[in-house]
């Protein structure tokens, strides 16, 4: 059984960093890189397996069955892993990999960065462990490791005042959401005596109480705090730009996906599905997907901070998926749900690779010049043509220009929204207008004329160069094959999350 | 009925909840967040707490269990997850203190409404 290693691997990389970092700055790197490396080759192995078979892995702690001895139900802590479990780890893996590679000559500079690995590590163990856990309260430690890493994270960089406040900020919005999901699960456990996911899904299915519904509240009201949806995404635009950018390339491509949509779309069709009334959920989600697309996209437009403007525009895109999953429940089990289901898995895909990349761009442009501010930063494509390249793909890509890959997903949502209900497909579409506004700016800005800040730029270093040409590639490459790739893979992935009586069998047997 | 200790945890969530939103100082906000903390880890203990025929419940140990036959035991479970919760929130409680002695050196202030340069 190969699911334990997602979690040991990236466990004992972390914290034996310390020590290895004994040994020398070039120790410390090639561990870190080795570590990730490892990991991502374990994850696409978990997720070949899940995808060729069909079939969920479960893994019981401590016994071979989850299921209590001599009693039906399961008494152990366990996972449970199906194809949008895998397919997110196997991301996480492999953005976590860029970002370390990258870190390697980023981040250099800084001193302590012994912790740095260790946090780097331990975040992305923790969204591992929230992608794979099929425990409740499991999934809140896993959810709490992840949190508690990038909030240190964020404040890595403590002798400036930036990271301090914005980690402060983010620490608090972020408790607080924490504690809502953790009262979420003690009114489930107090209701249902179980914490266990799927034997959870079947007492809802049995007795859809009031608290069962307060809970919910609770789950997705912290949820979307995590995921920073509108009204509360002010801690988000501040966070994401004030980390440093290796950084803000997993927060922005990877924590607020893992900590807030994944486990919303899990917690909702999963968990309750046909339990609850799911049409008014799913409207409640739809709500705030278009609040947040527009707003996130709209404030995109007047930022002059590079960085910031970045995190405004991953609000704008949580928006789109938001808006993904909420058609997918409120039309659930139709068509039109399956499409809108598959465009917001593969837009949580397609965004984690373009974010990181673009963040990655913003990380280079920091390093060599020294300034994000696009008032100054004119001219910058003809002393740094690799990453102004990069830029333009990333762009390109993240206003859903037809051959790259942010297109077919945004297609698909456009499509399933159109059918659903027009009125979503215009706010979607007005949306995307937004974010090509910002992203046409800043695209002036870089192939303008030269200012005198620009004049000594040179491109970064290798090994900052090759973690974006990946990226580069993987995008190109995903969006070479769009609509193999959502038949292969998304389309499956979304049959697969909806498939709530699977995922209960899988564990409860034939019962 | 509700029981008594039901209200009292979620009073004590809401008296942290209302100390989060009103409340300027920074040790004061983390007392607040320790305060929801209290309350939910109130509620998850009480889930485990039961009468049965009016006999007070022991704790859940199995060694001895022949002579405490029939008398009725707490749930365990709520108590190992709060005991992991308690460790969670001091993970937090030391993070939010040193990130608050590090906001006083820069801003050399613990309003949060002094902490207002990040903006655009």
């Amino acid at each position: 059984m190969i699911l334990p290693f997602l979690i040991i691997i990236p466990l004992l990389g972390a914290f034996s960093m310390p020590i290895i970092s004994l040994l020398g700055e070039k120790a410390r790197s090639t561990w870190a890189v080795l570590v990730s490396s490892l990991t991502l080759g374990v994850a696409s192995k978990v997720f070949y397996d899940v995808w060729s078979t069909k079939q969920l892995m479960v893994y019981t702690l401590g016994d071979t069955t989850p299921l209590g001895n001599g009693v039906g139900f399961p008494i152990r802590i366990l996972w449970e892993v199906d194809l949008f479990g895998g397919l997110l780890a196997l991301i996480v893996a492999f953005i976590g990999l860029m970002a370390i590679i990258y870190s390697t000559e980023y981040i250099k500079h800084d001193t302590g960065l012994e912790k740095y690995y260790t946090l780097i590590l331990i975040l992305e163990l923790g969204m591992l462990g929230i992608v794979i856990t099929g425990d409740m309260f499991n999934f809140y430690v896993f959810l709490e490791i992840m949190s508690i890493a990038s909030y240190a994270l964020v404040a890595f960089r403590n002798d400036t005042w930036e990271g301090i406040e914005a980690g402060i900020k983010y620490m608090f919005v972020g408790s607080l959401a924490s504690s809502f999901i953790l009262l979420g699960i003690a009114l489930l456990y107090g209701q249902y005596g179980t914490l266990t996911m799927s034997y959870l899904a079947v007492k809802i299915a049995q007795n859809p109480t009031l608290v069962s519904k307060v809970a919910l509240g609770f789950l997705i009201g912290g949820l979307l705090f995590k995921s920073g949806a509108v009204p509360v995404h002010m801690w988000l635009s501040d966070a994401h730009p004030a980390a440093p950018s290796s950084i803000s390339a997993m927060l922005s491509g990877l924590v607020i996906k893992v900590g807030g949509v994944y486990a919303l779309a899990r917690i909702a069709f999963s968990i309750y599905a046909t339990s609850i009334s799911i049409k008014t959920v799913g409207w409640i989600i739809i709500f705030f997907g278009c609040v947040t697309l527009i707003v996130g996209n709209a404030m995109a437009v007047i930022q002059t901070d590079m960085k910031r403007l970045f995190a405004f525009s991953s609000v704008g895109q949580m928006g789109y998926i938001l808006l993904g999953i909420g058609i997918g429940l409120a039309s659930y089990g139709t068509k039109v749900g399956d499409i809108a289901l598959a465009g917001a898995i593969y837009h949580t895909i397609n965004h984690a690779l373009m974010k990181a990349l673009l963040f990655l761009v913003a990380g280079a442009v920091l390093h060599q010049v020294g300034t994000k501010n696009l008032n100054e930063l004119s001219g910058l494509a003809k002393k740094m043509p690799l990453t102004s390249f990069a830029f333009l793909i990333g762009a390109a890509a993240i206003v859903g220009l037809p051959p790259l890959n942010g297109f077919a997903s945004k297609w698909l949502i456009y499509e399933s929204s159109a059918l659903y209900n027009p009125f979503l497909a215009a706010m979607a579409v007005l949306g995307t207008a937004f974010c090509t506004a910002a992203y046409i700016r800043v695209l002036f800005t870089f192939f303008g004329r030269p200012s005198e800040v620009v004049e000594n730029a040179e491109e970064p270093g290798k090994a900052m160069i090759i973690p974006m040409l990946v990226l580069i590639f993987a995008i190109i490459l995903m969006g070479l094959f769009p609509w193999q790739i959502s038949d292969k893979v998304m389309l499956p992935t979304a049959d697969m999350l909806k498939d709530q009586v699977h995922y209960i069998v899988a564990v409860m047997g034939g019962a | 009925m509700i029981p008594l200790q039901f209200i009292s945890a979620f009073l004590l969530v809401f008296m942290g909840l209302y100390a989060f939103l009103y409340k300027r100082n920074l040790i004061k906000l983390i007392l607040a967040l320790n305060i929801i903390d209290a309350g939910i880890h109130l509620l998850l203990i009480s889930f485990g707490y039961r009468l049965e025929d009016g006999r007070l419940p022991t704790a859940p140990i199995y060694t001895g269990y022949e002579t405490l036959k029939g008398t009725p035991m707490v749930g365990p479970i709520p108590q190992a997850l709060v005991l992991t919760s308690i460790v969670i929130g001091v993970c937090i409680l030391a993070l939010a203190m040193a990130l608050t002695i590090n906001a006083y050196r820069h801003y050399g202030s613990l309003d949060i409404n002094k902490l207002r340069r990040l903006r655009g």
